[in-house]
């Protein structure tokens, strides 16, 4: 009872810097919009090419406008001793980055559903490939907020190169940009597509843990 | 008697001892597969070009070959915290990115007159390309973090996660249609290579390995020099 008590206390927290920093989150859609313009505005209006190229660009632009919210992800928590005192209330480093996962997942990824539909309408996308789209975003957000937890926390003491992090979730994101846009692309199964991307989280829902708390313990000893 | 490969002081004092011979053996072994490059015949339909395949295919194989030594060596530095696989992760993180770039410019050397194109996105081209992104990433690490222990660490953990890539790029010619041609050259079947070119290839690979284990050699070298502060 304790325990659950703790991690409904972790969520109420979570939520309550999340109403704090509202409008960095609405500062990053604002970014994947804009992004979306100036696309556009390079491209031509063009609406048969829009359409053809609309479903790639609006997924590199998501995953983009999320590695924007990469350097909050431990940092401020990491400075201030908070990660310390929620481990001194009885609780793993691996289920902190778990919880924090779930919650960058919730708070931060979730929201940006809103943006697809609308961006998906300037794009003139069928109904068929925008319900794809937010299928495929549900689960393939569930994997950048993993690699999101990987990189922040390996960059935790990296005061020099600060796009490394960026970079290192471009790389490993490449397999879900792949089976997400081909879901639509040619005539491959549905489902088993599905089932690859659901593959994919739950490997790096398993691995993601143990890194990050092998790499926030790494830093702790050496902050 | 293999304490030289996990022992820096063994690891010099052994180095010292075969340095000379290993560098006349290198320079013989390296004028002879010129030489032998020479005098291969030429390919009836690629004719002159076939012979960019003599750097092209032992450049891939070593670009391949350096990181699996440094998966290896990152296993031994993480798992038994002997820091000889750090220092090695280290020193020959360059040298795998030469061959990488090695590889990549000759493909594309050869892929124009072949081909018709520079670069095509076939998934062994793609698997090449993101292998040379992970080393110059390992690279760059090295220069980011203050502390040595958060950076060898770092770095070890960042190889195993990039060993993902090696499966891939060596069956990505059998998973997918590629452009690329699959091996030509493998263990459990008889080679589809003609012996009058298989020689070259092989004295090459041979002769561009120690050509690596030199470099490797010095570079080690000079890192247990800096980890002791002589340097």
């Amino acid at each position: 009872m304790n325990f659950i008590k703790k991690i409904l206390l972790f969520f109420k927290r979570e939520s309550k810097l999340f109403y704090m920093n509202i409008t960095d989150l609405l500062s990053s859609i604002l970014f994947f919009f804009l992004s979306i313009f100036v696309f556009v505005f390079a491209l031509g209006a063009d609406e048969q090419l829009l359409r053809t190229i609309g479903l790639g660009i609006i997924w590199s632009l998501l995953l983009l406008s999320s590695t924007l919210s990469l350097r909050k992800f431990y940092e401020e928590d990491f400075d201030n001793g908070v990660l310390i005192l929620i481990h001194m209330s009885g609780v793993s480093y691996e289920l902190i980055v778990f919880l924090k996962i779930l919650s960058h997942f919730i708070f931060i990824q979730l929201p940006f559903l809103i943006s697809i539909p609308i961006a998906s309408i300037f794009f003139n996308l069928p109904i068929s490939e925008t319900y794809n789209l937010i299928l495929t975003f549900i689960i393939g957000s569930l994997i950048l907020s993993c690699l999101i937890s990987i990189s922040a926390s390996m960059n935790l003491l990296n005061k020099t190169n600060f796009s490394i992090g960026s970079i290192i979730v471009l790389l490993f994101s490449i397999p879900v940009i792949i089976f997400s846009v081909g879901i639509n692309n040619n005539e491959s199964d549905f489902r088993s597509i599905i089932n690859l991307l659901i593959g994919i989280s739950l490997i790096f829902l398993g691995i993601s843990p143990w890194s990050s708390a092998a790499f926030i313990k790494l830093a702790l000893r050496n902050k | 008697m293999f304490g030289f490969l996990i022992n820096p002081n063994k690891f010099n004092k052994f180095s010292d001892t075969i340095f000379k011979s290993l560098i006349i053996i290198t320079s013989l072994a390296l004028i002879f597969g010129l030489l032998l490059v020479y005098l291969s015949p030429l390919d009836y339909q690629q004719g002159f070009t076939v012979k960019i395949m003599y750097i092209h295919v032992p450049s891939a194989w070593l670009a391949l070959l350096t990181y699996i030594i440094m998966t290896i060596y990152s296993i031994i530095g993480l798992a038994f915290k002997i820091p000889f696989g750090f220092i090695i992760n280290k020193a020959i993180a360059p040298i795998g990115t030469v061959f990488t770039v090695l590889c990549l410019i000759s493909g594309s050397l050869w892929g124009k007159p072949m081909w018709g194109t520079w670069w095509v996105w076939d998934a062994r081209l793609t698997s090449v390309a993101i292998l040379l992104v992970i080393y110059v990433i390992i690279i760059f690490l090295n220069y980011a973090f203050e502390s040595r222990e958060v950076r060898e660490k770092t770095i070890a953990i960042f190889v195993l996660i990039g060993s993902i890539n090696l499966p891939i790029i060596k069956f990505s010619v059998d998973w997918w249609n590629t452009l690329h041609q699959p091996a030509s050259i493998s263990k459990l079947s008889s080679p589809s290579i003609d012996i009058s070119m298989l020689q070259p290839l092989l004295v090459m690979t041979v002769a561009f390995s120690l050509v690596g284990l030199i470099i490797a050699i010095l570079r080690i070298k000079a890192e247990i020099l800096i980890r002791k502060k002589y340097l």
